[in-house]
């Protein structure tokens, strides 16, 4: 039961906070919730044992059983740094968002514990269909938080998020009802476990386009390329950053990206695994060109939402030739860089919302000479970029530095080229950094009707985890790293045989 | 020939026999009353309280697979669950019939004794095995639906649209007929039947039987508006008073099709691969056709129609997918299951569109819903409901009864069909989106209705409720249909 409440309380919270009469108190219940939910997820570390690849605190129920369609939950390796991430961002953004959502608040908080939910389950569903629907609902509370509380082209951003994400997944929704007939085929009965999907050995013929793994394997591949996003099926991406509001940029970045390369994963890599060796060259290839690209046009962005939007373009990219690389250091700095990012981009996202909050604008020429005037909130911004650069010591570096091994392993050419994402990434923050916080001051900044406040109590609580977490992470990896090493090395072990079991059955 | 009528068969037909006598409870007490009109609400009642009798009557006699009158009749499985249906679609359009300003009041005892008697048209069309009966059930379901749109109180679009539909129908009706003629010509028999073991054989070696069972398909494919037949669906659907949109899309929508899955049944899409081509591109076509040019529609209903015309496409992939699978019966549920939950949304979407019509002139546009939300939030939501769920999002039951249609083509081979349809789901969410976002995301004064409509509100809960919840528990609902079916 401890992983259906994990994954439904938030819907409890949304229902509460639909019927909670108080207008005023809205906030403060909703700040306590997240907390209680997160406080509730560190249970997790009770109750998971990480040295085995095996599936835990499984859940498992018939619920259309015509189709072998199941409730399915389960832990591994894989899954348990992501659904803390979740958990722990929570809080934080809903005290970020504090004075940015004045408007509809109720409405708000309902969408936000509806997106939790959606994005919790998807991470934690081990049926096919059960995690379709998560998967699909999740686009739901994004378009409304999107659409109602964002910038002035938030209807087009939205739109466009919805129906890029949307196109994706339909066709994987197809490779799914397909796979179920095979299992009906293999088994007798038909099923969408991801267990029984695992079981399936799927024909490959390499050469050929039109062979039945590969065109499965691209169903998948392509609804998750579209979420992480990959080049060039990111142009979603900026959009929708720039017009969400910013609690909305920051789950985008922080959690639901991440879906996208968890399921490479989850999905992909086990369940066609001719077909990713095969076709791994168009992921390596088209990652690194989203690393130099989204890097180089990060640089000329005016925007500074936007150039951290492409900097997730370049970031999302390692993450991707880390997977496809497919061996132990890809695949753990892979995983690893997706918490990196979470933590970093998040906090970029919080801090560019607060400056926000302050000016009204972020046109980066409008700023200049911000240190002077805000000093606290350029040390933690500061703190942030290290860690967005991957300097040692800060968490990029552990992910950077595991991804370019192991795509090193697999060609190092790749290596070479990505290797150029991180001097490109360094250029443009620091540059941007330079560009707001030293030199003269702009006009936004010089401004002497109305002088900029330094962060307040709320804002410090709301960044000191970010950058406990940024040091905790880039000094001592090993205490996140030893959660997913037993399924990552099954997985890279058992490549092309990837079968999981139940832990405590056989 | 026999024609003794015992008793079996008239308990068989109780169903329509309550109708048809419910139906003139409210014009005899008119004519009683010295041509005076009772009050609404009492002429509502006994109408309802007809349905509930004859679904009451068909769910105990019905649904044993019998025959009366010589195999005339059916009551099999197909007609339980699709009567249900459109009982239940024809109870919701009379309530939202009660409270709409172009139908209520004076002549609402004949406008109810019409609804009935289209809706016994509709019994006797489902349970008919013979061509001539589903002749006369088509053509009683169509005569009462068009003096029906005529008589609205608005002036101009109302009596353009029965007009329309009036002569397109009887064209339609004609080219059926036509059909039947052929049929019989070459075969000797009109009863289904009987044709059931001679059709496949005659398809192949007969042409003019072919002919005839292809004429029969058009004229389906009128009724049921499958591209290039669908002309004059979205002039009728938008002309018509909601309340009668709402009986279209739903009552009538449903009852085609169920008659039509009883001429796929005979199987000539096994025997003639041509046929099977031309409808499979006909499905293609129509889903093409009703969801981009539901994107170019101002007009909610003109939208909610062209929407209409893409779900008609939907179901044609089910259809074929029954037409052509071995054991029909998972296939032939799954398009029943899918003419369910399209009716639920289609009731429930149509009935916020009828409250929200200030007078009987008053045609909503999608902008007309501009600060919607911030007016009635709990409708809002409603309607948002209604929208994710036409466009397939999960949890709701538009993406189970997606999932079980799609799911029966790919088992029978049909994968591009089923690629064709998700990807016009995707095409489809650009529109059904657009109500949403001008609800939700414009600012506006929502220029709507402010009567009371209590009946109608309280319908778009509990089918807004149920499109959310019937998608979770969907599984036993599917087992029940199917098992009627064997």
């Amino acid at each position: 039961m401890i992983l259906s409440t994990v994954v439904f309380l938030p819907i409890l919270f949304a229902l509460i906070i639909t019927l909670w009469p108080q207008k005023s108190s809205l906030k403060p219940i909703a700040l306590g919730f997240s907390l209680a939910h997160f406080i509730f997820s560190l249970i997790l570390f009770q109750s998971f044992d990480p040295s085995t690849a095996q599936l835990q605190l499984v859940e498992r129920h018939m619920w259309i059983p015509k189709f072998g369609i199941q409730y399915f939950l389960a832990l591994d390796g894989i899954s348990f740094w992501l659904i803390l991430l979740t958990t722990f961002l929570a809080p934080l953004i809903l005290l970020a968002s504090w004075k940015s959502i004045e408007e509809k608040v109720r409405g708000f908080l309902v969408c936000f514990f509806v997106l939790q939910t959606a994005m919790l389950g998807s991470f934690l569903a081990f049926d096919a269909i059960l995690f379709y629907i998560f998967w699909e609902l999740s686009l739901i509370p994004m378009y409304f938080i999107v659409g109602i509380w964002g910038g002035s082209r938030r209807i087009y951003a939205t739109v466009k998020f919805f129906i890029y994400t949307m196109a994706g997944s339909v066709l994987m929704l197809v490779a799914i009802i397909y796979m179920m007939y095979l299992t009906q085929q293999a088994f007798g009965q038909m099923s969408s476990s991801l267990l029984d999907f695992y079981k399936l050995n799927i024909p490959f013929i390499g050469n050929e386009f039109f062979s039945m793994q590969t065109l499965l394997f691209f169903a998948f591949a392509l609804a998750f390329a579209i979420k992480v996003p990959l080049f060039p099926l990111h142009t979603w991406l900026p959009d929708a950053h720039v017009e969400a509001p910013t609690p909305g940029s920051v789950v985008l970045a922080g959690v639901m990206l991440k879906m996208g390369t968890f399921c490479y994963i989850r999905w992909v890599l086990p369940l066609f695994p001719e077909a990713s060796e095969y076709w791994s060259w168009i992921f390596v290839l088209l990652g690194v060109i989203g690393i130099i690209y989204g890097a180089l046009v990060a640089m000329v962005q005016p925007d500074i939402k936007k150039l951290v939007a492409y900097s997730s373009v370049s970031h999302m990219g390692y993450i991707i030739i880390g997977l496809f690389a497919m061996n132990h250091q890809g695949l753990q700095g892979g995983l690893y860089q997706m918490l990196n990012h979470g933590i970093s981009t998040g906090a970029l996202f919080i801090l560019i919302g607060m400056i926000y909050e302050r000016t009204h604008s972020r046109e980066i020429s409008q700023y200049g000479g911000l240190a002077s005037v805000l000093p606290n909130f350029t040390i933690f911004f500061f703190i942030i970029t290290l860690s967005s650069i991957a300097v040692p010591l800060t968490n990029g570096f552990v992910g950077e530095f595991l991804i370019l091994l192991g795509v090193y392993k697999y060609s190092p050419w790749s290596a070479g080229f990505a290797a150029t994402g991180v001097v490109l990434g360094a250029a443009y923050m620091l540059w941007m950094f330079k560009r707001v916080f030293y030199g003269e001051k702009g006009p936004l900044v010089a401004d002497e009707k109305h002088p900029l406040m330094d962060l307040n109590l709320r804002e410090v609580f709301v960044l000191v985890p970010f950058v406990v977490m940024v040091f905790w992470m880039g000094i001592f990896p090993n205490t996140f790293l030893k959660f997913s090493e037993a399924s990552v090395d099954y997985l890279v072990k058992n490549k092309s045989s990837y079968q999981l079991t139940v832990k405590g059955e056989q | 020939m026999n024609f003794t009528i015992d008793m079996g068969d008239v308990l068989l037909i109780s169903p329509m026999i309550a109708l048809f006598l419910s139906s003139l409870v409210p014009l005899t007490i008119k004519v009683l009353k010295g041509n005076a009109e009772q009050a609404p609400i009492a002429t509502l009642t006994q109408a309802l309280l007809g349905i509930i009798a004859a679904a009451g009557l068909l769910v105990s006699f019905g649904g044993g697979g019998n025959t009366a009158f010589n195999g005339v009749l059916a009551f099999d499985g197909i007609t339980l669950t699709t009567g249900l249906i459109a009982l239940a679609a024809a109870a919701g359009s009379l309530i939202l019939m009660f409270e709409n300003p172009a139908t209520r009041g004076v002549q609402f005892s004949e406008l109810v004794f019409l609804t009935l008697s289209s809706v016994l048209g509709m019994l006797i069309l489902i349970s008919a095995l013979d061509l001539l009966m589903i002749f006369i059930g088509l053509e009683m379901m169509s005569l009462s639906l068009y003096i029906m749109i005529g008589m609205s109180h608005e002036q101009r679009l109302s009596k353009e649209s029965a007009f329309k539909y009036f002569v397109l129908g009887s064209l339609a009706s004609a080219i059926f007929l036509f059909g039947i003629s052929f049929i019989f010509g070459s075969s000797g028999q009109t009863n289904i039947l009987q044709l059931l073991d001679t059709t496949v054989q005659l398809v192949q070696t007969n042409r003019l039987f072919l002919f005839g069972l292809v004429l029969v398909v058009v004229g389906f494919c009128f009724k049921v508006s499958v591209a290039p037949f669908h002309a004059w669906t979205p002039d009728v659907y938008q002309g018509a008073p909601t309340p009668h949109t709402a009986f279209m899309a739903t009552a009538v929508k449903v009852v085609s099709f169920a008659a039509f899955l009883r001429i796929i049944a005979l199987r000539p899409l096994v025997a003639s691969e041509s046929l099977f081509d031309i409808l499979q591109w006909l499905a293609v076509i129509t889903m093409l056709v009703g969801n981009t040019a539901a994107i170019l529609q101002n007009n909610l209903k003109r939208m909610l129609a062209y929407s209409s015309i893409s779900h008609s496409g939907y179901l044609l992939v089910g259809l074929l997918t029954a037409g052509i699978s071995d054991n029909g019966s998972f296939a032939a549920s799954s398009v029943i299951f899918y003419l369910f939950a399209y009716s639920l949304m289609t009731v429930g979407a149509f009935a916020l569109v009828s409250m929200m019509e200030k007078t009987e002139d008053h045609t909503m546009e999608v902008d007309d819903l501009a600060g919607f939300a911030k007016k009635r939030p709990a409708l809002a939501m409603c309607f948002a409901i209604f929208m994710l769920s036409f466009a397939g999002m999960p949890p709701s039951i538009g993406f189970f009864s997606k999932f079980y249609l799609f799911n029966a083509a790919v088992g029978e081979g049909l994968i591009w069909l089923a690629v064709w349809g998700v990807l016009n789901s995707v095409i489809s969410v650009y529109y059904y989106l657009r109500p949403v976002v001008v609800m939700y995301m414009k600012e506006g004064e929502a220029d709507v209705s402010h009567a009371g409509h209590f009946a109608t509100a309280f319908m778009i809960i509990v089918t807004a409720a149920l499109t959310l919840l019937l998608g979770v528990v969907s599984g036993p609902l599917l087992a029940w249909f199917e098992s009627s079916l064997i």
